[in-house]
């Protein structure tokens, strides 16, 4: 090492201060960049929207992109789909980093001698490709999820042209065991619709309907509708949730009954019979039904099941009494071998409560727009590859390698083929053993209709010209037709796939129904149906399990990551999962007893056995489970993709987290739909553990009344609360505002309020707007799609697994999750984890925490830069050129809702071409800088802008934050609290409910949060 | 905010409907427009507009602002369209800049080089004179719809034949601001009694 003297070292750093100066003084040049030609309807700076449907999962969302300057960069609902109304899941606004992510393949690429994907051009991938088909003749086939109707047709089309061997549809949570049971019970081969908004009992048998079921946004808004507390003051619907495991759907519910996994359709024959002793269903029915549900008494279904049977009797009679009723069969983690009994006897329940032809839709059979994906078929197919009967295969919209158990054999059949092509646009473990991959458009740069139920068509539309050399699928299948010439190409359709989805809509105005997004009907209905007589032959037992483990595995699909396709997409990595708060791994949920059982402790890596294979992960005790369950969700464990892996990006690396999948059967049910609940674990510790990457580490509130609850009891005597405007604004500058008070309707009444106050006043009096929100508990599902809406809003950097061990996350809203109002206990030092949950609690308060925007806000007189500062409409600003970095207004943040850049995220976060997917409106922040919600004030300047423009005043709903536009149960009402008309102000009006989150600190917020309302276990 | 679906088989609007039948027109009927040499005052317009003397950065293009809004008066709005309803300044598009220079000035080195842009379809690269860090969120159409002149913040644009930053400070509580800092919009918000809040500029 050379030596410096003291000399030397100061000229040294003169020079390097110079050299600092000189580059600080030079700006780098700048370019401004302006279109060939501009298209008509771009101006830069003003967003357009485009509306198109959701690709994420088979519920068919309705889309409105928004673009700026031709690139989307924020998916919302479609407010005319009757799917979403506007709402949109965290899946669904994730999957706009499809098309801006960097693993992204950028056109074709073929498969060298030495093994390694290289880039191909189109038209020798295509004559290669063709070269295939020819010679592969029967022994062609295609496998692959659902593409959508137009798609579908012309794949079916294609494999008869060119005389395939055939088309497997392959969803790995295609709901065919409710299909099966809905031609078992009816006779009517189509899967049954459930529309829960008008019903006043809804019985969940082990669906997790509000986040995995077959329509999760569109469920959680029926449900919150039905049990609208502000119309509804006896607390409207009630829900029952039944299931071993305490799902976020479990949390929900009003009562929570832990049955074993898998006799869910024991305790529903059970409770049929009540219900039929109680003089429901029709005389048809219930001759029927012969001697079917002789076998099921109370007793006997209370053994079964676990349960007591005072309990299922209660149930029964609250079945029976109720008006509307209707039961929910098992969602994809309960699908046993049984599965589609199970699901028939749901039906059959759901036929004697009246609630066929209600709530529960049975549409024509012919009306099914969805090819029927057919586990049995997918192993037939495993077993061609096998015997070498398969000479090309070709996969679209699905990742087998990863989502089929190896037990399947799909691996070794794969190495077969001799000619694997893969249409993923996304590598995955798929296209890592393809011999050609032909890259398709992402969702946001292809033409397409889905139909996701009879009566709705809605269009795929691109919303701007492709990223990369990508082209649809269906044309290259065409393409390869054409170029096979001959009775093939005669067979074949003319024009392009664009040409061929503008004429499935040839029947309406294809403009009007393009902007509207699609068309948008009523399912049609089939008339009153009976039941089938085949019904009284119906063998319900309990699941058929493997294995001689002393647990039973339950992998049920990730809320955020669904069956692994969302883990390359950044956000739904970070976000956590709604019950465990985990972001980024995977872990072993076990109930505590069995925790201490083996002797794991939280975060100690343990072994899940079963005849099939062995996983490794840290452990998580929960009291909310089953003693004799153990659940793994799916979705992580992938090897290939920068988020979805550790180190794999287009090759496989090291994964991340486990796959569950890889210790199951390759078991179907009676109906060849696909078996989850199928095997018995057994578990052992490995010696080793893990820091587990919680982003909330408790949840005991210690009574600090963060997220309050108030018995159904307290809203009687109150009256309703009224949303509807009362015409005219009120006088924007006074009015009477009642203060408000937090004291005497909590949990625990003993904080008594400093100061009452009014949070409209907390801003310039001659300003038009305090700005504010009602954020109600009742509604809040957890789901956290305000989460990743707010990410994708605001430019919040993604941090990664290492730095969330740090705490270091940077999610601007949060859903806490806290168990009951808690216990003040003092524990010294830091417990690594503390769950208060358990078996049957369903007092789960889920509270989405934003910055308050206080009046008298903490952060702001500790900033020795004015920095964060009180504006004129009572926002509390953070100006982040002024921030030098002290963080003091953190420290002093009660609410702890600031976020601190650690590091330049931008350059190390937002890889190319992720930054295209930036919103232009918000300024990235810099390392060093503190960052917090904003109300989405970038949102508030566009409207006030529009507003202004046209010289008025802007109107209630005009303006909404990110977080409140996507709530799939309206949760979160943002509006100016100077309007008393407004939907913040009236709906925050609810004295038995309303109050402030640690309101006696005086922080005088402008969040008015609304009691979740406990109602309290069944009654008939 | 405008609500429109993206359809790639759009049917051309009634103005670009009528646009080639008047270029067609203007063809027909003034053919010694269309041939005529460029005069000697735009010959030295876009000698100017590389004048290495002058001050500001040499353009891929020697377009002249003095002779363009100067000389033939033509309004800033006229090529920076959507500057009225945008936050964003509307940079013309090289189908813009060809609207007029398919007629005019062919035998002008700019006009030639433009010409290259269009027959290839590659964007100009302009280099930006006047530029706020991406913290500012700078609203066009707000100036604008107040009455500001262009010229308030972007200086005598229609003498420059090469644009640059014309140098200008203001006094601001005592303190200097030079143009395009701050204190120089604070200055003038604060005359025009117009926001000063921080989060009108800053989010």
């Amino acid at each position: 090492m050379p030596q410096f003297d003291r000399r030397e070292f100061l000229k040294l750093v003169g020079v390097g201060a110079g050299a600092g100066v000189a580059t600080a003084c030079s700006d780098p040049v700048e370019y401004l960049i302006p279109y060939v030609v501009q298209p008509e309807v771009v101006t830069p700076g003003i967003p357009n929207f485009y509306a198109s449907t959701c690709r994420e999962c088979s519920a068919g969302c309705g889309l409105h992109v928004k673009t700026r300057e031709g690139r989307p960069i924020k998916l919302e609902g479609n407010p005319e789909s009757p799917i979403n109304r506007g709402a949109l899941c965290g899946r669904g606004q994730a999957g706009i980093g499809r098309t801006y992510h960097p693993d992204r393949f950028q056109g074709p690429m073929r498969r060298n001698e030495k093994g390694d994907l290289e880039p191909a051009e189109w038209s020798a991938a295509l004559a290669d490709l063709t070269a295939k088909v020819k010679s592969g003749g029967a022994g062609v086939f295609v496998l692959g999820g659902d593409p959508g109707a137009t798609a579908s047709v012309q794949i079916d089309a294609w494999v008869k042209a060119v005389g395939a061997g055939g088309r497997v549809v392959y969803d790995p949570f295609a709901p065919e065991a409710l299909r099966a049971a809905s031609r078992l019970v009816f006779d009517v081969d189509a899967t049954p619709i459930f529309d829960l908004s008008s019903a006043d009992l809804v019985v969940s048998f082990a669906n997790d309907l509000l986040e995995t079921g077959i329509s999760p946004t569109e469920h959680s808004r029926q449900l919150a509708e039905a049990r609208d507390v502000r119309t509804r003051r006896d607390g409207g619907a009630r829900f029952v949730y039944v299931g071993p495991r305490g799902s976020m759907t479990a949390e929900n519910a009003d009562e929570w009954l832990a049955a074993k996994p898998g006799t869910e359709g024991i305790l529903a024959l059970a409770l049929a019979r009540i219900v039929v002793e109680r003089g429901r269903g029709s005389a048809s029915d219930r001759s029927a039904l012969g001697s079917l549900l002789d076998g099921f008494d109370v007793d006997a279904a209370a053994s079964a099941t676990g349960l007591e049977a005072d309990s299922i009797r209660r149930l029964g009679e609250a079945l029976a009494a109720a008006k509307s009723p209707v039961a929910l069969a098992p969602g994809v983690a309960f699908t046993s071998r049984r599965a589609a009994a199970t699901a028939a006897s749901v039906l059959i329940l759901n036929q004697l409560c009246g609630a066929v032809g209600s709530a529960v839709k049975l549409p024509p059979a012919a009306s099914e727009p969805k090819p029927a994906a057919s586990h049995r078929e997918v192993l037939a197919l495993i077993d061609s590859m096998k015997s070498g009967k398969v000479q090309v295969l070709l996969v679209h919209d699905a990742d087998p390698l990863y989502s089929l158990s190896p037990s399947t054999g799909f691996a070794e059949a794969l190495a077969k083929v001799p000619f694997v092509v893969s249409f993923a646009s996304l590598p995955d473990e798929t296209t890592a053993r393809a011999h050609l991959v032909l890259p398709d458009h992402t969702p946001m740069e292809s033409w397409g209709d889905v139909s996701p139920r009879p009566g709705i068509r809605s269009i795929v539309q691109p919303t701007f010209r492709p990223l990369y050399q990508t082209r649809a699928m269906v044309d290259v299948l065409l393409d390869v037709g054409r170029a096979m010439g001959g009775t093939v190409a005669a067979a074949l359709p003319e024009g392009t796939f664009q040409a061929l989805v503008q004429a499935a809509f040839a029947d309406t105005d294809w403009r009007k129904t393009l902007a509207m997004g699609g068309v948008f009907g009523e399912p049609p209905s089939v008339g009153p149906v009976s039941l089938s007589p085949d019904v009284a032959k119906l063998e319900i037992e309990p699941p058929l399990l493997e294995g001689e483990g002393e647990w039973t595995l339950v992998a049920y699909p990730s809320p955020l990551l669904h069956d692994g396709r969302g883990a390359n997409l950044p956000w739904l990595q970070e976000v956590p999962d709604p019950v465990t708060k985990i972001a980024w791994q995977s872990w072993v949920e076990v109930s505590k007893a069995t925790a201490e059982k083996i002797g794991a402790e939280v975060g100690d890596v343990i072994a899940v056995e079963t005849p099939f294979g062995r996983i490794e992960a840290p452990c998580l005790p929960r009291g909310a489970l089953r003693d004799d369950v153990v659940a793994v969700a799916i979705g992580q464990g992938h090897t290939v993709g920068r988020f979805a892996s550790r180190g794999g990006k287009q090759t496989p690396g090291e994964p991340r987290g486990v796959n569950v999948i890889a210790v199951l059967p390759s078991a179907t049910d009676e109906a060849n739909g696909r078996a989850w609940l199928s095997t018995k674990a057994k578990l052992s510790t490995t010696g080793r553990s893990e820091r587990i990457a919680f982003l909330q580490t408790h949840d005991n509130q210690r009574q600090r009344q963060l997220a309050e609850a108030v018995p159904v009891s307290a809203l009687a005597a109150a009256p309703a609360v009224s949303a509807a405007p009362s015409g005219g604004h009120g006088d924007p500058h006074g009015g009477a505002h009642g203060d408000s008070h937090g004291a005497g309707h909590s949990d625990a009444g003993h904080h008594e309020m400093l100061l009452p106050f009014d949070a409209a006043k907390d801003a310039l009096p001659s300003s038009f707007h305090r700005w504010g929100m009602a954020i109600d508990l009742d509604r809040c599902t957890g789901c956290s799609a305000c989460v990743v809406a707010c990410y994708i809003e605001n430019n919040i950097p993604i941090v990664g697994e290492d730095q969330v061990l740090r705490g270091r996350v940077m999610s601007w809203i949060r859903i806490e999750r806290f168990v009951g109002p808690g216990v003040v206990d003092f524990v010294p030092g830091r417990p690594a984890h503390v769950d208060n949950g358990k078996l049957g609690d369903t007092d789960i308060r889920h509270l989405p925490m934003v910055c308050q925007q206080c009046g008298s806000a903490p952060c702001e007189p500790v900033c020795p830069v004015i920095a964060t500062y009180h504006n004129d409409e009572g926002l509390n600003g953070m100006i982040y050129n002024r921030c030098i970095g002290t963080r003091y207004c953190a420290n002093n943040c009660p609410y702890k809702v600031r976020r601190f850049n650690f590091y330049d995220y931008d350059h190390e976060n937002w890889p190319e071409p992720m930054h295209l997917g930036l919103n232009p409106d918000v300024t990235v922040r810099g390392q060093g800088v503190m960052e917090k919600c904003t109300f989405c004030v970038q949102r508030i300047a566009l409207g006030q802008q529009t507003a202004k423009d046209q010289k008025r005043a802007i109107a209630d709903g005009e303006v909404t934050t990110a977080c409140a536009q996507s709530c799939p149960t309206d949760a979160i009402v943002f509006g100016n609290l100077r309007d008393e008309t407004s939907r913040a102000v009236q709906l925050g009006n609810d004295p038995p409910r309303e109050y402030h989150a640690l309101h006696m600190l005086n922080t005088r917020p402008s969040v008015t949060y609304l009691a979740k309302v406990t109602r309290g276990p069944v009654e008939a | 905010m405008s609500w429109r679906p993206l359809d790639l088989a759009r049917p051309a609007s009634a103005a670009f409907r009528v646009a080639p039948l008047l270029v067609a027109l203007a063809m027909v009927a003034l053919p010694q427009w269309a041939l005529a040499q460029s005069s000697e005052a735009a010959k030295e317009a876009q000698r100017l507009a590389w004048d290495p003397d002058l001050p500001g950065p040499d353009q891929p293009i020697p377009f002249s602002h003095a002779l363009h809004a100067g000389t033939y008066k033509i309004e800033c709005l006229y090529c920076h369209s959507g500057t009225d309803r945008s936050r964003v300044a509307g940079v013309p598009s090289v189908q813009n800049c060809m609207g007029c220079h398919s007629q005019f000035g062919q035998d002008l080195e700019g006009v030639q080089i433009l010409k290259k842009y269009w027959d290839e379809q590659k964007p100009i690269e302009w280099i930006q004179i006047h530029r706020l860090p991406e913290h500012v969120k700078f609203r066009h159409n707000r100036h604008v719809a107040a009455g500001l002149d262009c010229q308030t913040c972007h200086g005598p644009v229609q003498e420059m034949h090469k644009v640059h930053l014309v140098p200008e400070r203001v006094w601001v509580n005592g303190m200097p601001a030079q143009k395009l800092e701050m204190g120089w919009c604070i200055h003038c918000h604060e005359a025009k009694k117009a926001s000063i809040d921080c989060l009108t500029c800053h989010y």
